[in-house]
């Protein structure tokens, strides 16, 4: 979802007391989050249990929205406390990433190719899920959230270089797992 | 371009977001090393792939029901927050002051909210949770609020609350801290010294105990200090009980209360 002005407006008016606009945002924004937080935890109930966290926290602390933050920054560094809270909270509990999560319709007609690249991305889904939380909330946002590194630098509070660093150790993190589990599958 | 400049550079050669000039650099740098361009090959083939998982979770659409319990919850947030308002008719509302109504209806109306927020399937385990954090920041709102207040019975009863919160609570310790130095009542400082024994496992009591005895004009809450510093085994503050027993403007009992200290911490 492209950042627009219309969400710090909105979210202006959600801190000024209109509280009935955080279900534009929610419209706008929550498969955004919950998609965040499905790449994240790979379990789908426990990321929707997150952003429902997100949206009360938003409402609860709408007081420290300032004007001329961006929306969506703010958001995902509530949606970040939320997470960090969450598996702290859930500490002892069922390991996450348990849940499958749906393969998409293939329209390649080699079988042995589909085959090949399916299981590539379920040890791609491994190395993800055996990638520390940091370098995986660093991945999922700019890979799948597609925000930019600038953004990125906003709602990780450090600056635009140390993000590109972080970017470059997680990609390589992942890219060795990811291999390494390769190499034990073939041998 | 050196192989640490390069890696400097890789999350924008990802992301395509290199300028015309960098990417021949990076290319010029590839093409004369081998180790750096082994490295970003498999760099681009595990970025790409994450971008052919990306169609494969992009149809994880949530559930109906999360938009209904959303809406459910704001609507609870909203009703809960309307009848946490305090009615400013009722300014004094049977003896217990339009704190302690108001207070309480807005723990009552933050419980029901936040019960109703986190429904769901870990509904119990995750109400109750919230809920605890809930009455934990209510308590220190009260508290801090109570404190700030211009009437010294008012803020007695911040040092009461006090007692509810947790102990890990920095504002709520900075806060009777705070009124144990620069609080002008006697008794309000008094009783902050017995509330801060809540909190005397945390360190930054320890240290600030001699500081607050420097600034105590009152025998009374210098006793309490003394006694409260021998308890916590402060020897920080021996060179301020030495200092208050040879002050020639001490209270007589206190310096004999000083020079005891001093025997209790050697």
């Amino acid at each position: 979802m492209p950042e627009t002005r219309a969400d710090n407006v909105l979210m202006q008016k959600v801190r000024d007391g209109d509280l009935a606009k955080m279900a534009v945002l929610f419209e706008r924004h929550h498969r955004a989050l919950f998609r965040y937080f499905l790449r994240l935890t790979g379990n789908r109930e426990f990321s929707e249990d997150l952003v429902q966290d997100v949206y009360f926290r938003m409402l609860k602390y709408r007081h420290t929205y300032r004007d001329g933050n961006p929306f969506t920054s703010w958001m995902y560094q509530v949606a970040r406390n939320a997470h960090l809270d969450g598996v702290q909270k859930r500490k002892g509990d069922a390991p996450l990433f348990e849940e499958r999560l749906e393969e998409p319709a293939s329209a390649e007609p080699d079988p042995s190719e589909i085959l090949r690249r399916r299981q590539d991305l379920g040890l791609l889904r491994r190395a993800l899920a055996a990638l520390p939380v940091e370098k995986r909330e660093v991945l999922v946002l700019s890979r799948f959230q597609n925000l930019k590194y600038e953004r990125i630098a906003d709602i990780l509070a450090c600056d635009v270089g140390t993000v590109k660093v972080r970017v470059y150790r997680a990609i390589k993190a992942l890219s060795q797992i990811f291999f390494e589990l390769a190499g034990e599958k073939a041998s | 371009m050196t192989c640490d400049q390069v890696k400097e550079h890789i999350a924008d050669y990802l992301a395509g977001a290199l300028s015309q000039t960098e990417a021949e650099e990076l290319d010029e740098h590839f093409a004369r090393c081998a180790a750096c361009k082994q490295e970003i090959a498999a760099l681009s083939e595990t970025w790409e792939m994450l971008g052919l998982l990306e169609p494969e979770q992009f149809n994880a659409q949530p559930s109906a029901q999360m938009r209904e319990r959303f809406y459910q919850s704001l609507e609870a947030y909203r009703q809960g927050l309307e009848s946490a308002a305090p009615a400013p008719a009722r300014r004094r509302f049977f003896d217990w002051g339009w704190h302690g109504w108001a207070w309480s209806a807005a723990l009552l109306a933050v419980g029901i909210s936040a019960g109703l927020w986190l429904g769901g399937r870990e509904r119990g385990r995750a109400d109750l949770a919230t809920l605890q954090d809930e009455v934990h920041q209510m308590r220190q709102l009260v508290t801090l609020s109570l404190l700030e207040q211009q009437s010294a019975s008012e803020r007695l009863r911040g040092v009461d609350y006090a007692y509810r919160v947790d102990q890990s609570d920095t504002q709520v310790l900075a806060a009777l801290l705070h009124a144990v130095n620069h609080d002008p009542s006697v008794n309000v400082r008094l009783a902050a010294v017995d509330a801060l024994r809540k909190f005397a496992g945390s360190p930054s009591v320890k240290g600030k105990l001699d500081q607050s005895l420097n600034k105590q004009e009152s025998p009374l809450v210098q006793l309490a200090l003394i006694d409260f510093i021998v308890d916590e085994r402060d020897k920080n503050a021996v060179p301020s009980l030495a200092a208050l027993q040879r002050s020639p403007t001490a209270d007589k009992n206190v310096k004999e209360k000083a020079l005891w200290g001093l025997s209790q911490l050697q």
